[in-house]
């Protein structure tokens, strides 16, 4: 499939703005901020999946992530000593290990992504609502299994930390 | 053409609404008072808080009214009549206006201020209360439409609307919808009174009209929310579709804005309490119910 010069431009604008609100994240001293500055990153990437017309996962991306970064930033509020930054404390830790982690791991993904032998490039991308369909068939066959494992999973840690939370006194 | 049909059905709907949120409040029923209040509003000087975070200050309002503005995207007023025909429609609903509580947790946060960052925060663990509330009965309705599509879903309501094929489906999105529009009783992040204006409280003057033209926009679209999910949408005979959409629309938001004032507030951990406990187990016992009506009962 051929992208459309306007795919081609939403590709780049949505692009430039994960990597701009990405780099963001780092460049900030407030907590609120840097957790809003992902947000906006991985909107930005809602946002590429909408122009790679992959509409559901779009619509999936901007939804979880509004929340999931949002209860991360009060989690972050919580938990730091600062997180107004008013303190000017350091954002970034351990410089020359995550350098090295960064770059190894953006190596093995474009190795990955140029290596792998993908299948033949479609004419043209289903119709959204195709693409609703077969999702619904493939989390209902192939991929039930892995959806209920880490479902479970989820449940359980769920469970467990709030039984963990819960004082002495009130477990009886 | 559709475009700017869409563009006044909105400015007319919120006006409507802005004259209905006034007549709840003080019971008096006058078309004028929204513009003197605007322009009232607009004259007024807006302030800024001594040490705010700025950027997220500016950003607050205005996110409010696109969150608004993009769920009402997706929503159908009669057949092509629809500004994004999305396949995806009732998940994006959802999808915007979870910015909604992004850009009050933002205005919450950012004046430096005790009420706001109370009331921004409250909203947050509202809205753990509320969105599976919002999205469960959503999927009992994309269920029985085989859709996500909302012009889809309207036309599956053509033998028997939603709020009749699953009532309980329709009471619970409808409280969620409420929670989710901050009207009383689940006013919560601006709880007048108690937080004296909450999370808006450090808005003044052109920001607070914004804020308020975004909560307006809210209350609609929520409104039109449910008339599309569970009242039948532009369905009914006589009127035209866009007639019976706007009608249904107008009565439910003046329904919403006003049955909240007889009730008291809900406390924030009552409201967590009755939406984890009661609402969740009972969206899942809607979810069934649709299941078992889908496969024994024609749809």
């Amino acid at each position: 499939m051929m992208a459309s010069p306007g795919q081609t431009v939403a590709l780049v604008i949505f692009g430039i703005l994960a990597l701009g609100f990405g780099t963001a994240v780092f460049r900030t001293k407030s907590m609120v901020r840097s957790a809003l500055a992902l947000l906006g990153s991985m909107a930005a990437v809602g946002g590429l999946f909408f122009a790679l017309e992959a509409e559901f996962l779009g619509v999936l991306q901007l939804m979880m992530m509004a929340t999931e970064m949002t209860i991360m930033a009060i989690f972050m509020v919580m938990f730091m000593m600062d997180p107004g930054g008013l303190g000017q404390m350091e954002m970034t830790h351990q410089k020359r290990a995550s350098l090295t982690a960064g770059v190894v791991s953006g190596l093995i993904a474009i190795g990955l992504s140029t290596l792998s032998s993908w299948a033949a490039v479609v004419a043209a991308a289903p119709t959204p609502s195709a693409q609703l369909h077969d999702l619904g068939i493939e989390l209902m066959s192939r991929s039930m299994l892995i959806f209920e494992t880490a479902g479970l999973a989820i449940l359980l840690a769920m469970i467990v930390a709030t039984t963990i939370a819960l004082k002495a006194e009130e477990k009886r | 053409m559709s475009g700017l049909v869409l563009l006044l059905t909105v400015l007319a709907g919120v006006y409507l609404v802005a004259v209905l949120e006034e007549w709840s409040a003080t019971g008096r029923l006058l078309l004028g008072t929204p513009v003197v209040a605007g322009l009232a509003q607009l004259s007024r000087e807006s302030l800024v808080p001594r040490k705010p975070d700025r950027l997220l200050f500016e950003t607050a309002p205005a996110l409010l009214l696109v969150a608004a503005l993009l769920a009402a995207a997706v929503l159908p007023l009669a057949p092509g009549l629809v500004a994004v025909d999305l396949a995806t429609g009732a998940l994006f609903v959802n999808a915007a206006l979870a910015y909604v509580m992004v850009a009050l947790v933002m205005a919450g946060w950012a004046p430096d201020a005790a009420y706001a960052l109370i009331g921004g925060w409250r909203f947050l663990g509202q809205l753990i209360a509320y969105s599976m509330l919002i999205v469960m009965p959503l999927t009992a309705v994309a269920m029985r439409a085989q859709s996500l599509a909302t012009t889809e879903i309207v036309t599956s309501q053509a033998a028997l609307w939603n709020v009749l094929a699953q009532p309980l489906g329709f009471a619970l999105f409808w409280l969620a919808a409420m929670a989710l529009a901050f009207v009383p009783p689940f006013d919560l992040p601006v709880a007048p009174g108690e937080l004296a204006g909450g999370v808006f409280a450090e808005y003044t003057g052109v920001r607070l009209a914004i804020v308020r033209l975004g909560r307006l926009v809210l209350v609609l679209t929520l409104a039109l929310a449910v008339v599309v999910f569970f009242l039948g949408g532009w369905l009914g005979a006589l009127l035209p579709g866009w007639g019976w959409t706007s009608l249904k629309t107008l009565g439910v938001a003046a329904v919403m804005l006003t049955v909240g004032r007889y009730v008291p507030r809900l406390s924030p951990d009552t409201l967590l309490a009755w939406a984890w406990k009661l609402g969740i187990p009972l969206a899942l016992v809607n979810i069934l119910w649709v299941g078992i009506t889908l496969l024994t009962v024609q749809r």
